[in-house]
């Protein structure tokens, strides 16, 4: 913002004497700055309006007892106390937890993959282009699709059973563990595409004389992976790191909505389904916010670092 | 020679590796393709082996039961609205923040992009009420508006990354050739953030085409809820068999699979160019 970066001042200006040239610059300024402020205006006016709004309304509504159609009446603490003793709940965070455990494969299986592919392998092009295919299917038609495949006599366990696994050929979607497993598996299926993408962008950047050395060299594929491509490729990891961070949980819902519906019991039970069950099914209005509100506190506690990394890259002035 | 013969070893198995992820890839939806393509009673008697004769009844029945031209009409509107303006709303913020002198631009740029961590989830009833209360639930503005606020912050983040690469000196001297800022966003910047904008366009065309939560809560039951709706509710009816879902699905997933094929050289170009940094 300083005096270099203005505008070349109009031939006018440099004849006439310097106190009206600060004055036509500050409302050059002023006039600048409205301007401005109409722009940002309408993305302002929208997130205002479809995100602060609605959180604050959500916060006074988590404050109230109001279930089914009735009037609401103020209720202190009590819908958050309520929580900490409702299995459900504590449930659903435990899951939650469970799922952002597995953060790492969701990192580091498109990371070999994109290096994979970026060593130029026969076909290269085609792989890289059926990758992406299931990210172009929708999460919920993913979810109706793998209810069939992993129907007890589906496809997976045939070829689990042909195989000699038979023991494996479990009822994926109905026990206590395999449920969340599947599903988890179900979402890394359909998204791992959009980070194989986003690492062969990180990939392209780096000149490919440091990076064949890297892979012609004597050593193994592991260490060269960590050792070599990882730290050249730090933002993009870090891109993608904050994108799955910040997303793992919501990109759940639609397979939760037609897999499991949060079963069997409580097993693949997540706080943003639970939210969505308790509003628009039990019609407890104050609790379900007040899930909401957990649930928008454990996101934002994730990606808190997500926005620090995202506003210093997008306010940092280019060398 | 050993060393040679390792390293042509290693190669098989590299290219092994893609191959399975590939099939695991596509199988899913060869299974379903199919499916679709058998009868209730083929499908009956064997589930997972190719079908003994192709029908397209399923596609018929499924257009039937779901109005489908409807559904993919008011998903088309839906869609094509949000994503325009939520590009175009990020592209002006964008510009504002890195281009033009304008105090409390970090600040405008930081509330954007922390508006991230509030999920449509977690707000979902209050957000719902809000739209009632504007009087667009059920009306194909509602849901557009919605959409365009919640794709907001990742578009206004890569377009400010995107536009800062670009050398202020280039602006200065478009403005002093008398260039007004109009001129500057569409006919300069644009241009040049067209792979961010063309993979920012594809990503969002994606996710507002696939999604659910925000058309099922907003839409409802009305005559105006998108396509993903209807599949979801199609799937939910006790009396329809998986030939017949499954044919829904292809219906459902083929508009996204199609652009993706015809853009995906942009879409690759696009997604180089936005990280390169």
């Amino acid at each position: 913002m300083s005096i270099s970066t203005a505008p070349a001042a109009e031939p006018a200006a440099a004849t006439t004497p310097p106190a009206p040239v600060r004055r036509t610059r500050r409302f050059r300024h002023a006039r600048e700055w409205w301007f401005g402020a109409l722009l940002v205006l309408p993305a302002l006016a929208l997130a205002f309006t479809f995100k602060l709004v609605p959180l604050v309304r959500g916060v006074t509504t988590s404050f109230e007892s109001s279930s089914g159609f009735g009037d609401s009446s103020f209720a202190g603490f009590d819908n958050y106390t309520r929580m900490f003793d409702d299995p459900m709940v504590l449930a659903s965070f435990r899951n939650a937890l469970l799922v952002v455990a597995t953060l790492p494969v969701w990192i580091v299986v498109p990371l070999v993959l994109a290096v994979l592919i970026h060593q130029r392998a026969p076909g290269w092009k085609f792989f890289r282009a059926v990758y992406f295919i299931p990210y172009t299917i929708a999460p919920i038609v993913v979810g109706i699709m793998f209810r069939q495949i992993l129907a007890p006599d589906g496809p997976i366990n045939a070829l689990l059973r042909t195989v000699g696994l038979e023991p494996l050929a479990l009822e994926w979607l109905n026990g206590r563990n395999s449920a969340l497993f599947s599903l988890v598996a179900v979402a890394l299926w359909s998204f791992f595409g959009l980070g194989v993408m986003t690492y062969l962008a990180g990939l392209a950047t780096i000149p490919d004389e440091v990076l064949e050395a890297a892979y012609l060299d004597g050593a193994g594929f592991w260490r060269r992976l960590f050792s070599v491509v990882v730290p050249m490729l730090r933002p993009t990891v870090a891109y993608w790191s904050v994108l799955c961070a910040s997303g793992v949980l919501i990109w759940l819902f639609p397979l939760i909505y037609a897999l499991t519906q949060g079963g069997p019991g409580d097993a693949t039970m997540l706080p943003e389904y639970l939210v969505f069950l308790t509003t628009f099914q039990f019609l407890d209005r104050g609790y379900g916010s007040a899930i909401g509100i957990a649930l928008f506190v454990f996101v934002a506690l994730i990606s808190v670092f997500s926005v620090r990394h995202m506003f210093k890259e997008g306010t940092r002035k280019p060398r | 020679m050993n060393r040679r013969y390792s390293a042509q070893i290693g190669r098989y198995l590299l290219v092994f590796a893609l191959v399975v992820v590939a099939v695991a890839a596509l199988y899913p939806l060869l299974f379903t393709v199919v499916s679709s393509l058998k009868t209730q009673t083929g499908f009956a008697r064997d589930p997972l082996g190719l079908p003994s004769g192709i029908t397209f009844d399923n596609y018929v029945e499924a257009f039937k039961r779901m109005n489908m031209p409807r559904l993919l009409l008011n998903s088309i509107i839906t869609t094509v609205g949000g994503l325009v303006l939520s590009v175009l709303a990020a592209m002006l913020v964008a510009y504002t923040v890195t281009k033009l002198r304008f105090r409390g631009g970090k600040l405008v740029f930081l509330f954007i992009i922390v508006t991230l961590t509030i999920p449509s989830q977690a707000i979902i009833y209050p957000l719902y009420q809000t739209v009632l209360d504007l009087g667009m639930s059920g009306e194909y503005q509602g849901l557009i508006l919605a959409y365009a606020a919640f794709g907001l912050p990742l578009g206004t983040y890569q377009l400010a990354g995107y536009f800062q690469q670009v050398p202020d000196e280039l602006i200065e001297a478009a403005r002093v050739d008398g260039a007004g800022h109009f001129t500057i966003l569409f006919r300069l910047l644009a241009p040049i953030a067209t792979p961010a904008l063309a993979a920012l366009a594809i990503f969002n065309f994606v996710w507002m085409w696939n999604d659910l939560l925000l058309p099922l809560v907003i839409m409802g039951g009305s005559d105006s809820k998108t396509l993903m709706v209807g599949v979801s509710l199609l799937s939910g009816q006790y009396d329809v068999s998986v030939p017949l879902v499954s044919a829904g699905l292809i219906v459902a997933l083929l508009p996204v699979l199609i652009i993706y094929l015809v853009f995906q050289r942009q879409l690759i170009s696009g997604a180089l160019a936005g990280s390169g940094k």
